[in-house]
């Protein structure tokens, strides 16, 4: 038994190693070759001509202000949040859970374009609207800058922000904050010398990870940059390889490179940092509530925020794509407006043999893709948990790997990969390239699964005179569906909204949705966006509505002890 | 049944270095009796408690259960542990959380094919023993800790193996209703005929639980015997020292009579109930802390009257604990909680040659 699991963490060491370390080995040739047709000899000329381009220094500039900025706004917010939620009396707190989980509904490129729709600064709908009331010249807002991009991405980064801060914060001793007021200090001195400290690895966690999401994000800076030209590096990388006369592989893989080793080494800390911030869990017996703070004449104000900012999030959104699916052309409602109202758009999109193309592709990837991601998954997570040998190590490693790839860099490595292949241009080449840069989304879950089958829990079926077939069968595969239909819609969701690799691997032909929405947004075709955006939406929302209700179904018989 | 173990062994590799785990065990467990495996953590119990089920596969050896032998590493046999038909309650009792009360309970029947109706009857049967009846339709997690064991007792129970094995099944529940559950783990196992080995750490729940106490350390069986025996007339100081609080005290064998040996110590001439020591060999005296008995008054003169002072005194309601200095040793007593002592006060107290146990160092 034990040969055949170190043959299976082996051969399971190949496959993801292959497909995470192929896509940077592939990367860092191309950056010293010659082109995607002329692979293979060596030359420096790309890095040369990529670090001396004087347009570099522009983009490095914005890049860093967007990613700090964003980030630090984004865990400013998060603590904000979880501090409300997990200590004060703060009322309607299903708002928070809501709060946390909305990005799995709404995919960041539909978030992007409809504050597009409403702080663009000609025809943006609240711009014109207080144009109008106030009489101004010129709109007052404008979401074409950097500014505008930070604000967008740190909302889109919030939630995650969030889910790794309010946990750390929920399980926090409040005996540690009592005793600092004990021996004479403050509230404030308290949370300065007491609560941020010990809360300072989940703090760091949620910034860096906010970082090497911001690095990689192309939905913002492709939405709201480019046509203010504010670029950054995921939008210089783009432009090199899809825009111009001379597209330019080689120089992307060059500036690629940096980028890639940044979000590794980021994304080592982030695993040292969480890994620090477990050790920090000061309570863990259940039935535990910390001690809540009275808020008192601050409840209604702090609640006003938090409704405004749902409002911004989760709300708006929708409400503006729907709206603009809808009307003609971009007008701000109005009775005109809603007398003008009609499916057209609805009709044009799904008439329009592309769109049709895109979804199908985005549907098979989804449908495909996830359940091949899943049975690795299962695999990969079995190995990780079960088999402690430091091939399994390995194999953590590697397979964590991927948390850190910017699609449009691993993208741009796994395109040199695919050019020496049949598989280049075909819908398989982004299944798996899919499979590849979401892995973490699948082994996460399945790793904890594995977790919850205790030894104990087999052991006892085979004393109790069960086979091992049995064994598998009536103990091991029911206790472990719960974590498989959760990776399953994980990896499913993330598929069909999938942007940054897409826009580098998509090819005539394998179209899939994002890529599509994106060609609206760039001839400017709102209204049939936002029909196939809120059809996007509406096919990522009844996945994570099953999820929940699968959830629910297994939570039943869960837990316990 | 009858369970023999002759000459198990089991290595494990761990950094370079070889631990043995168990370090040539032979050892019969006899039929129908409570049979526990008592040790400090780490000297092989579990280890062997899984060797006997099958879970784990011993090195060298041969263990046979009733008639069959289910392991041997010269026939080259090797009884997988489903089946060996034995009933287990493991340590953190493995109820299936995805299956409710009945379930659980009935999955040795299923597996076994056992009629419908037939496991129905006996489900119900094994669930009215464990004074679970009207829980079948619970999902096994929703139980208190004592319940959890309760089903994990019924589901070790339900297929009447004639042997049943426990991995320290009280360890997770808390002080009061572990109490609880021994007493009517006790109960419950009275009332069948079945072998039951069951290991622990635990002293108390060994020698509340047993009819025999194997004593074990470093992979080995140091000593057997009933509670009684090991906790009076242990022959080692590591297994007298181990089963409850002792005083040990450094001593020398003086002289043999036909009743009593005579040791040399610390506290000067003490007799002891008679072992077979050679003269002028160095021993162990142990004393229990409750055998150490005031002299009220001027009285005494008797045999072993020694002369202390009180060092300390706690208070722990049902008694005093007492530390007594006698010359260079420091005696731990349990006095009375009626006394009326204070820490310095000059005390005599006798020591019943019966209670005072000599054993090998």
């Amino acid at each position: 038994m034990d040969q055949s699991r170190s043959k299976l963490t082996f051969s399971l060491v190949i496959v993801v190693g292959f497909l995470t370390v192929c896509p940077v080995v592939m990367l860092a040739l191309g950056s010293v070759s010659e082109g995607l047709t002329a692979f293979g000899d060596f030359t420096p000329d790309k890095y040369i001509k990529a670090y001396t381009d004087p347009a570099l220094l522009d983009v490095m500039v914005n890049t860093v202000i967007f990613v700090l900025g964003s980030s630090v706004l984004a865990t400013v917010l998060a603590l904000f949040l979880a501090y409300l939620n997990t200590r004060t009396d703060i009322p309607f707190k299903f708002l928070f859970k809501v709060l946390s989980i909305i990005p799995m509904m709404i995919p960041h490129l539909l978030f992007s374009v409809s504050w597009a729709l409403l702080l663009n600064p000609s025809n943006g709908m609240i711009n014109t609207v207080l144009k109008g009331a106030l009489s101004l010249e010129s709109a007052p807002f404008n979401i074409y800058t950097l500014q505008g991009m930070i604000l967008v991405e740190a909302l889109l980064d919030l939630p995650i922000a969030y889910l790794i801060i309010a946990p750390a914060m929920a399980s926090f001793d409040v005996a540690l904050e009592e005793s600092s007021r004990v021996f004479g200090a403050g509230t404030w001195r308290t949370l300065l010398r007491v609560t941020l400290p010990i809360l300072r690895p989940a703090i760091l966690a949620a910034f860096v990870l906010g970082v090497v999401r911001s690095l990689a994000s192309f939905a913002v800076p492709s939405v709201l940059g480019m046509p203010g030209r504010v670029n950054v590096l995921a939008t210089h990388l783009y432009e090199m390889i899809s825009l111009g006369f001379a597209t330019d592989y080689g120089k992307a893989a060059a500036v690629g490179m940096s980028v890639l080793a940044t979000s590794v080494t980021l994304i080592y800390v982030y695993r040292a940092l969480t890994a620090e911030s477990d050790k920090y869990v000061t309570i863990s017996s259940r039935g535990y509530r910390p001690a809540v703070i009275e808020l008192g004449r601050a409840r209604i104000p702090l609640f006003t925020i938090v409704a405004v900012l749902s409002l911004f999030m989760i709300v708006l959104p929708v409400a503006v794509l729907l709206y603009t699916s809808f009307v003609p052309y971009t007008m701000v409602p109005s009775a005109r407006a809603f007398s003008l109202m009609s499916l057209k758009h609805w009709s044009d999109v799904l008439q329009d043999p592309l769109s049709l193309l895109a979804l199908k592709n985005s549907l098979f990837l989804a449908l495909a893709g996830a359940t091949l991601g899943v049975v690795l998954s299962v695999f990969v997570g079995y190995a990780i948990v079960k088999v402690k040998t430091r091939a399994s190590g390995l194999l953590e490693s590697l397979s964590f790997l991927s948390f850190s790839f910017p699609g449009i860099v691993i993208g741009v490595g796994f395109m040199w990969f695919f050019v020496q292949t049949p598989l280049y241009a075909t819908i398989w080449a982004l299944l798996i390239g899919y499979i590849a840069t979401y892995l973490p989304y699948g082994v996460r879950p399945m790793a904890s699964a594995f977790v919850q089958v205790h030894a104990h829990l087999e052991e006892s079926s085979l004393v109790c005179g069960a086979s091992y077939l049995t064994t598998m069968r009536r103990i091991i595969v029911p206790l472990l569906i719960p974590g498989i239909v959760s990776a399953w819609i994980l990896m499913a969701t993330m598929f069909v909204r999938e942007l940054t690799l897409s826009v580098v691997l998509s090819r005539p032909g394998t179209e899939v949705l994002a890529v599509q929405i994106l060609r609206f947004a760039d001839d400017g075709l709102w209204g049939k966006l936002s029909a196939l955006g809120i059809i996007m939406i509406l096919i990522s929302t009844s996945l994570v509505v099953l999820a929940t209700l699968v959830g629910a179904r297994f939570r039943t018989v869960e837990g316990g002890g | 049944m009858e369970i023999r173990i002759q000459g198990v062994s089991k290595y494990y590799f761990s950094e370079g270095k070889t631990i043995k785990a168990l370090d040539g065990v032979d050892l019969t467990i006899p039929a129908n009796q409570i049979f526990t495996l008592l040790g400090p953590s780490g000297c092989g119990k579990t280890t062997l408690l899984r060797c006997i089920v099958g879970l784990e596969a011993p090195d060298t050896g041969e263990i046979s259960i009733g008639d069959e032998i289910v392991w041997s590493k010269d026939r080259n046999i090797s009884i997988p542990p489903e089946k060996r038909g034995l009933g287990m309650v493991f340590q953190t009792y493995a109820i299936w959380p995805h299956m409710n009360v009945f379930d659980n309970v009935a999955y040795p029947l299923q597996v076994r094919n056992v009629s419908r109706d037939a496991i129905r009857e006996r489900v119900e049967k094994t669930l009215r023993f464990v004074q679970l009846e009207g829980f079948e339709n619970r999902p096994a997690t929703k139980l208190s800790g004592g319940q959890q064991q309760r089903v994990a007792l019924a589901r070790a129970l339900v297929a009447e193996p004639k042997v049943i094995l426990f991995d320290e099944p009280l360890s997770n529940l808390d002080a009061k209703l572990r109490e609880e559950t021994r007493k009517e783990l006790k109960a419950f196992l009275g009332k069948l005929k079945i072998t039951a080995v069951y290991v622990t750490h635990d002293r108390i729940e060994a020698l509340a639980l047993s009819d025999t106490i194997a004593i074990m350390r470093a992979g080995r069986i140091i000593e057997l015997g009933s509670p009684q025996k090991i906790y009076f007339d242990a022959d080692h100081e590591f297994v007298a020292d181990f089963i409850g609080r002792a005083n040990l005290v450094k001593a020398t064998v003086r002289a043999q009579d036909a009743e009593y040996t005579v040791v040399d110590c610390g506290m000067g001439t003490i007799t002891c109930q008679r072992r077979d020591f050679a003269v002028g060999s160095e021993v162990t005296l142990c004393l229990r802390p409750e055998f150490i008995r005031l002299v009220r008054g001027e009285g005494g003169g008797g045999k072993n009257v020694v002369d202390g002072r009180i060092d300390s005194l706690i208070f722990v309601g049902e008694a005093y604990e007492a530390e007594i200095r006698v010359g260079n040793e420091l005696l731990l007593a349990k006095f009375d909680s009626d006394v009326n002592l204070k820490a310095g006060d000059a005390v005599s107290f006798t020591l019943d040659p019966a209670h005072c146990l000599l054993v090998s160092i």
